[in-house]
This record gives C-alpha cells, sequence and structure tokens, in this order.
C-alpha cells in the first residue's frame, strides 16, 4: 500500500529548476511531492503585487535563457511562446545615439546605420555558433568517463564528447582556433579586439558578467557570455510576469501526477544507511522517498541531511565555494509613463541598459570588491506594463531594474540608510536619461542580494547560487566531487542552479538531475 | 548552527628560532654521552643517548624513559565531541569508555590514511588526541558544524613514556603505586594534574604520564632517584624504533605515508591495506572515507602490509620481496634484526595477491657489505600474523615487581 506521504522523490523547492525536476519525474511515472517552505512557487520566478491594482515580476524579470530541449521535453514550449513577448535590446548613450540590438542586427535607435553593425553582427554570429556547440553540454550530465573504456556508460560519454569534438571540427580550421582563443578568456578583451568601446560593446560586457562577480576584463566571461547565447540569446517578456512561467510549469507537474505541497519548510532529510529515507516537515509530516531532489544550495542541502554524513572535504568544498550574491533588484511604480530622451516612444518597451561601455561595467564593478555601494552601477531595466497593460490600472507603470555589482551585504549592512542610498543612486543614474522619472516614482521596492537569499534561499542571494566560474562548471559544478548531481548519499541530488550546467532560468539542472536520478539501477 | 571554537592555549609571543627544547632536555643533556640529536616535531629530541644496544635491552629487562613531549596532542572537548570524532574516525569511538585510551585511525575523503594516534577518553565530552603529524586545521575542518572546542595542548603539555618489565616497579619506588590497578588503555589523573596511562609503543608493561609543560622537569627527578634501583635508563629514538617494529606497530613515514603529506598520486595507504579491519567499523554510521573503503573492499584490496620472518640475520631495511625469487612483489617497509626473538623480522607491503591468496615461494632480496665487498643473497621469507614480541607481563593487573 502506498500512502498519502508514500513517495519516490521528494523534490526540494518550487522554483523553477524543482518544478522542471518534479515534472521530469512525474512523467516518466514516478511519484513525486514538491515541496515549498514559501507560501507560493517561484523562487524567482514570481508575480507579485507592489501596489493595489499595480503587478508586476518580483526578481527575475525576462526569459533569455531557457532551455528548449527542456521547455519541450516539458510539454510546456507553446505555452511559453505564446504567453511571452520577443523584445529588442537599447543600450542608452550619453550622446542621444542609443543602440539597437535585435538579434544580431544592430541600429540607431532614430533609424540610423551603425558603422559597426557588420563587426558586431559577425562577432554576435560567432559567439553563438560557439556557445550552440557548448549548448551540448548544457542537456546531459557532464562526462564522468569513470567506468573505464569498456563501459556502456563511459562510451556513450564518450560519443557525446566525440560528437563535441566534432562540431569542433567542422567550425572549420580558423573557427576553430578562434573558439579555442577566445573561449577561456575575458569579454572585455575579445568586444574591443572588434569594436570600438561604446554602449554597443558596453551592452554585451553588460550581459556577460549580469549576476556575477565579475567585471568584464574577470577571466571566464567570454564563457559566461556564451553560457547566456546557448539558446539564442532572445529576450523575452512574459505576460503577467514571471509568475507565468511558474503557473505553466506547475500545472505541468499537476497534471503530470505530482503533489505539490507549500508552506512546507524541512526539518531535515532522512538518511539512514547511507540511503535517503525520507523529508521530514517542520509541522511533524513525514515523506517517505528513495531519492532526494533538492534545488537548495548545497551547503543548505547537507544541513539538512545532517553534516555528520558527508565527508569532511566535500562539505570543505562546499563551504569555500564562490557565491557572492551581486544583484540588487529594484522595482518603482511610476505615476505614467516613463520616457527617455531621444529614444522613440515604441522603444520605451524594450529592454534598456545602462552600459555606456565596457570600462564603465568594469569600473562598475569595482566598489563591490571592497564592500561598497555601486556609484555608477551598470542597469537593466525593462517597463513591462508597456507591453502588458494587463499588468496595471490606474495608467500607472512599473519600471522593473536589475542594479549589477552590488555587495552582497556593504560594509556597515544594509542599514535604511544604505538601502535609500542604492535606490537613489539607480533613480540618479535612469534620470540622466528620462530627467522625468524621479516626479513620476510613488514608490519603490528594493531587494538586495540578503532581501533574495532571505526570500529565496538562494546562497549569498546569487542568481547563480554558485558563481559560474571556470572553477565552478561542468564537472566542477559545483565543487570537485560534486559534478554528477550526487552529494555523497545514495539518493540524495541537488537539482537546483548550483548544479551543471548552471544559473539563469534555463530549468537544466533541473531536468538533467532528474534524468540522472532515473539512470540509477535502485530508482 | 553552532561551529567548532578553536582555542591554542599557549601560543608563544614570538616564533621560535631553530630547534625547541622540550622540558626534559636539561635531563636528557645530563645523561646524553652520545650528543646524537634529532629533530622530531621541530623539538630537539635524542636518537641515542648512550649506545643503542645498551638502551635497547634497557626497554626488554628494566624499564626506560623516553620524552615523548613532541607528539601532537589536541583536546577536543563540548557537547558534540562524541559525534565529530565518530565522524572523522574509522572505529566506534563511542566505545571507548571514560577513562581509556584507544588506538585510532583517520583517513581523508578516499578513505587514505592521514594519520594514526591514541584518543584519550576523560570524560562523556572530553577527549584528547595524540598522533605524530600536526592536525589542528584537519580537526578544525572536521569538527566545522559540530558543537566543539579543539584546543592546540601540545605545547602546554608534556609526555613522558616509561617502558619495561620494572616500569611499575620504578612507579611504586617514586610514590606512584597508584597506578597498580591500572589494565591496559587505562587512563587516570593518579595525582592533580598528573594523567597516567598504561600505553606504550615497545609491546611491554609501561607507562606514559600527561603532565603540565612547566611541571614536567620535576616528575622525571622525581623518578630518576628511585628508578636506578630498576635498571631505569633514558634511551633515544633507535632503540624504540627497535622495540615498535618486534612489537609489530606501524609508523608514519615507513610503513604507510600520511596521506596529506604525499605529493605523488597514489601514495596514500587505506586501513585496510595496512590491516587494519577490525578498526573499520563499517556499521557505526557514517565516516570520513567511508564510501571509499567500502568501494575499495568491494574491488579487492590491491596490497597489504604484512608481518614477515626473513632468513638469515641481516636487517632487510627496503629489501625487495619477490615470488619464485623472479617476480617482484613488493618491498620491506619496516626491517630489523631482533634481539630479543633471535629473528631477522620485517613489517612489508605486497601487492595482492601476495600475502592474500599466495602466501608461499616468497623471497627477498639482500645486499650485504662485508668488508668492501658487495654481496647479494636471496633469502625466503615467510608470513606472520602474530606481533614478533610478545609478553605475558605486558597484560598483566596488577603488574607483577619483575
Amino acid at each position: 500500500m502506498t500512502g498519502v506521504n508514500d513517495f519516490h522523490t521528494v523534490v526540494i523547492g518550487g522554483g523553477h529548476n524543482g518544478l522542471a525536476a518534479a515534472v521530469t519525474l512525474a512523467t516518466k511515472g514516478k511519484r513525486v511531492c514538491l515541496i515549498e517552505r514559501d507560501e507560493t512557487l517561484g523562487g524567482m520566478a514570481r508575480t507579485v503585487e507592489v501596489a493595489p491594482g499595480v503587478q508586476t515580476s518580483q526578481i527575475a524579470h525576462l526569459l533569455y535563457n531557457l532551455n528548449p530541449t527542456v521547455l519541450k521535453e516539458l510539454g510546456i514550449a507553446d505555452q511559453i511562446k505564446a504567453q511571452s513577448v520577443a523584445l529588442p535590446t537599447v543600450s542608452l548613450s550619453p550622446d542621444g545615439r542609443h543602440v539597437v540590438v535585435d538579434g544580431d542586427k544592430v541600429r540607431y535607435s532614430d533609424g540610423g546605420a551603425h558603422p559597426e553593425a557588420r563587426a558586431a553582427a559577425v562577432l554576435i554570429g560567432r559567439l553563438r555558433k560557439f556557445a550552440a556547440i557548448l549548448g551540448q553540454l548544457s542537456t546531459k550530465s557532464p562526462p564522468k568517463l569513470e567506468g573505464g573504456i569498456t563501459s556502456l556508460a563511459t562510451l556513450g560519454e564518450l560519443a557525446g564528447l566525440a560528437k563535441l569534438g566534432l562540431n569542433l571540427k567542422r567550425l572549420g580550421k580558423e573557427e576553430m582556433r578562434e573558439f579555442l582563443r577566445i573561449a577561456l578568456s575575458n569579454i572585455a578583451d575579445v568586444l574591443l579586439d572588434e569594436l570600438d568601446d561604446g554602449p554597443l560593446p558596453g551592452a554585451l560586457a553588460a550581459d556577460a558578467v549580469r549576476g556575477a562577480f565579475a567585471g568584464p576584463r574577470s577571466p571566464g566571461t567570454v564563457f559566461s557570455l556564451m553560457y547566456r547565447l546557448g539558446n539564442g540569446g532572445e529576450v523575452r517578456l512574459p505576460k503577467g510576469g514571471m509568475g507565468m512561467l511558474t503557473d505553466v510549469m506547475a500545472t505541468a507537474a499537476s497534471e503530470a501526477g505530482c503533489d505539490i505541497r507549500t508552506n512546507a519548510p524541512v526539518t531535515r532529510i532522512v538518511v539512514e544507511d547511507d540511503r535517503v529515507r525520507g523529508v521530514e516537515l517542520t509541522d511533524g509530516t513525514m515523506l517517505t522517498c528513495r531519492a532526494v531532489l533538492s534545488s537548495a544550495g548545497p551547503l543548505q542541502t547537507m544541513q539538512m541531511a545532517g553534516l555528520a554524513n558527508f565527508d569532511v572535504e566535500a562539505l570543505r568544498r562546499m563551504r569555500n565555494l564562490r557565491v557572492k550574491g551581486t544583484t540588487a533588484r529594484l522595482t518603482l511604480v511610476l505615476s505614467g509613463k516613463p520616457a527617455f530622451k531621444d529614444l522613440p516612444e515604441g522603444l520605451a518597451s524594450a529592454r534598456i541598459l545602462i552600459a555606456p561601455t565596457v570600462g564603465a561595467v568594469e569600473r562598475g564593478f569595482n566598489p563591490a570588491k571592497y564592500g561598497d555601494l555601486p556609484t555608477a552601477p551598470t542597469l537593466e531595466m525593462v517597463c513591462p506594463t508597456l507591453s502588458d497593460p494587463a499588468l496595471t490600472s490606474e495608467g500607472r507603470h512599473v519600471l522593473s531594474i536589475i542594479i549589477d555589482h552590488v555587495p552582497q551585504e556593504p560594509t556597515g549592512g544594509w542599514t535604511d540608510a544604505a538601502r535609500s542610498a542604492l535606490t537613489q543612486t539607480a533613480i540618479d543614474r535612469i534620470a540622466a536619461h528620462a530627467p522625468g522619472l524621479p516626479g513620476l516614482v510613488q514608490d519603490s521596492i528594493l531587494m538586495t542580494p540578503t532581501d533574495i537569499e532571505a526570500l529565496t534561499g538562494a546562497p549569498g542571494g546569487h542568481w547563480h547560487h554558485a558563481e559560474m566560474g571556470l572553477d565552478q562548471i561542468l564537472t566542477l559544478r559545483p565543487a570537485n566531487g560534486a559534478g554528477h548531481y550526487s552529494l555523497g548519499i545514495r539518493g540524495l541530488q541537488l537539482c537546483g542552479a548550483s548544479a551543471h550546467p548552471g544559473g539563469d532560468l534555463t530549468g537544466a539542472p533541473g531536468r538533467n538531475s532528474a534524468l540522472h536520478l532515473l539512470k540509477e539501477t535502485w530508482a | 548552527m553552532s561551529t567548532a571554537t578553536a582555542v591554542s592555549s599557549t601560543a608563544p609571543n614570538s616564533v621560535p628560532l631553530g630547534l625547541i627544547p622540550t622540558p626534559f632536555l636539561p635531563q636528557l643533556e645530563a645523561v646524553s654521552r652520545a650528543k646524537s640529536w634529532t629533530n622530531w616535531a621541530g623539538y630537539i629530541s635524542p636518537l641515542v643517548l648512550d649506545t643503542m644496544e645498551f638502551e635497547y635491552f634497557a626497554i626488554r629487562n628494566q624499564a626506560t624513559l623516553f620524552d615523548i613531549s613532541p607528539m601532537h596532542k589536541y583536546r577536543i572537548s563540548g557537547p558534540e565531541a562524541g559525534p565529530m570524532l565518530e565522524r572523522m574516525m574509522t572505529r566506534n569511538v563511542g566505545k571507548i569508555r571514560e577513562g581509556r585510551v584507544g588506538y585510532t585511525l583517520w583517513c581523508d575523503e578516499e578513505g587514505m590514511l592521514i594519520d594514526d594516534g591514541t584518543l584519550f577518553r576523560f570524560g562523556p565530552d572530553d577527549y584528547r588526541l595524540c598522533c605524530q603529524e600536526p592536525m589542528f586545521s584537519w580537526l578544525l575542518d572536521a569538527a566545522w558544524g559540530f558543537d566543539v572546542t579543539i584546543e592546540d595542548q601540545s605545547h602546554s603539555v608534556a609526555g613522558l613514556s616509561l617502558q619495561g618489565p620494572t616500569s611499575f616497579s620504578v612507579l611504586k619506588a617514586a610514590g606512584l603505586g597508584a597506578a597498580e590497578t591500572l589494565r591496559p588503555f587505562d587512563l587516570a589523573e593518579v595525582e592533580p594534574g598528573l594523567w597516567i596511562s598504561r600505553t606504550g609503543f615497545t609491546g611491554d608493561l609501561g607507562y606514559e604520564f600527561w603532565i603540565d609543560w612547566d611541571k614536567a622537569p620535576a616528575l622525571w627527578d622525581r623518578l630518576w632517584e628511585p628508578g636506578q634501583t630498576w635498571g631505569l635508563r633514558a634511551i633515544g629514538y633507535e632503540a624504540l624504533e627497535i622495540a615498535r617494529i618486534e612489537a609489530g606497530f606501524i609508523a608514519a613515514h615507513a610503513d604507510f605515508q600520511p596521506v596529506h603529506g604525499a605529493i605523488r598520486l597514489g601514495r596514500g595507504r587505506s586501513p585496510l591495506e595496512l590491516g587494519f579491519e577490525r578498526l573499520v567499523d563499517f556499521d557505526k554510521g557514517h565516516f570520513n572515507g567511508r564510501r571509499a573503503l567500502l568501494a575499495q573492499r568491494r574491488a579487492g584490496l590491491k596490497r597489504r602490509l604484512v608481518r614477515l620472518d626473513i632468513g638469515g640475520f641481516k636487517p632487510a631495511q627496503g629489501a625487495l620481496i619477490y615470488h619464485r625469487k623472479r617476480r617482484e612483489i613488493g618491498h620491506v617497509t619496516s626491517g630489523i634484526w631482533s634481539p630479543t626473538a633471535k629473528r631477522n623480522i620485517a613489517l612489508a607491503e605486497l601487492k595482492a595477491p601476495f600475502g592474500g591468496a599466495i602466501k608461499t615461494n616468497l623471497w627477498t632480496e639482500i645486499y650485504l657489505h662485508e668488508e668492501g665487498q658487495w654481496d647479494r643473497r636471496m633469502v625466503p621469507v615467510q608470513i606472520e600474523t602474530k606481533p614478533f614480541f610478545q609478553t605475558p607481563r605486558a597484560r598483566l593487573t596488577p603488574p607483577a615487581p619483575f
């Protein structure tokens, strides 16, 4: 007899990766329970009411790296596409000649041709081509090869790697050399080799480092931009806010038979004989299961399962993970439409960046290194209420802003003074391009990395749950020895952004971890 | 979540230059004729004080004092000291009762031995670990997340080892007859501040003293005078080395390489390979390296450490071992002529299946230097299971007055 609390797998965390894992397992016929400590699902992908009658995305605000393979497998690709709209990107320029990037097409916002449009198209095209090759790795477990070349599993992995090598070969000699030259390099060098510094390379540099404790001159930032371009690089605004994605995935999970429980914080993961036996909730409920997929951070997951169940070195690696959150989220509730100088009204709904040069993005990172608040941060903003009027009422609008390179905890802490200083810095920086903005602001809601950690549990409030550096990707994600989802105890796996392939709203870690579990003979 | 706290009780104000004197150095210098000193963990330690043979026979026939203050000593205490040690050690630490000492091993995540040592249990949540290698940073890592305090007592607690058949008689003569009731591996505070454990590295009757650094010299003097009646001698490392091989004890850097100090891949050895299955408790719950050791046991051991009886009388230190005189299958890690057993003995590491399924037709190649001429001999070796030196007096309680 299977009781109501008996499951094959319990998935911890109702963010998009937890949901992707749950759907993947449930559609394979496994009894799955997804538990979320908060009262609503979504993690960083939620829609909240920020003023009476005004709704907007709470943390993440755009879809730009969802993995198409994952969407297709989950059966939600069409819905997501139908309920979202593609946006161009505008990179604001102090001289008013803003740059519009739409796919690989680059022009000025006044319609004029950009002198570097062709060079940019070649560069973006090349990065995308490289990204697509690397993208193959995203939907697979990282190669392990530990079975030796006589094992079937290893042969499969070798075949995958051989295909990767073959695809690299197919690039041709020159392109392959270029790939190898830049893959581990920094994005500033790659951009400035091809383009004059300005809003165009500034925008690409900003995309390479958003969410990371890194500037465009940090090594590994070419990889992080390719990671973002791995799924095409298209930016889409979800209708109804990011909660739409969560709703669609939660519906898919329910339809697949997954038991979803919110307000269900975990007391502990029950481990006996080095195997997962269940999950005990704070209300005393005991869920029995043979596997736990956790989208919480690795250290948090280990704490739930009891530190004594892990080797000293494994724990040490997780303690020392590089995971400093760098991103703050500011929502401005406006009494009317925002207007930007020299920007046609039709482009006000675009994704708008303030990243005037690569150098400015790099300098914007400097204060965070020393625990100081940014003085001229790189910003990404979008006014979702222009594309999706249903979110609001009474003519009000929302400007949704991501402030880059904010220290996780500034020197002196997140005092009210520090919070309002950061809010003011961001408003002033935008007001330089939108002089009417300060007069429109009715309310502002700031979420610091600390707030994001408190709300979602993401370690350090970090977007990716662990920095996407070269030392923390592929078989080393999140750390050496834990690169294949398992944390050592049979049945305990990571399935969140800290696992391969990594962060952003891709759904891939959750889906990969679920498929990895299904390969286990006992599962 | 409570985490471990570190205490360094007697951190010196400045870093000492050169070798550090132990509290017994004045006494040792007074009896040293050989003036043969070595560096043991940064301390001045005697290799030989008079002659090695003289000191060795004192271990087996009389009583000896050996300064073990350079051993590393760590106090591990707090509500979660037990669980923390259980996770770190391969053996079942819970079976070491209060007032007892346990021999223990600990591994890295790959199941390779970091070091071995003795664990003293003072109270329910109060232990001291005594070992060869510096272990403070490892203990801090192992204690992370546990409510324990780790105190490095290496420089605040002195150690002195009294070993040999007349050692209890020496104790009694020094007014420490209260130690009479101590059974092997017992631990007691016989006088305020003076702890005695019935432990040692010789396989014979013997005791170890643990006392404040400052009070240590007086302890030596207290033992030395009355001890003369019982043949008490001070000894150096070389004599002890023979006694420990006779007793079959392994030593770091000889019979295994502490894995944290091994640079080359594959130089670590597991407790299973070293023959300590009985000190690896797979049923007690997780401990560091458990998964790796289980995998090693499943896959079968690739090598094992064995005791050998070697033909002839020439010590076989470092010699290669052969099967059928042809195939090289291992090497001697510690080899001596045992004056007490009157046998040529050794510890050796053999590749599987030798020492396991195949135990016969084993040979070793010994090089002999005889007055300017080198000779080479193939001599047969036998695998032994018991220590080469065992004596009932080592276990007798109360000890007899030899």
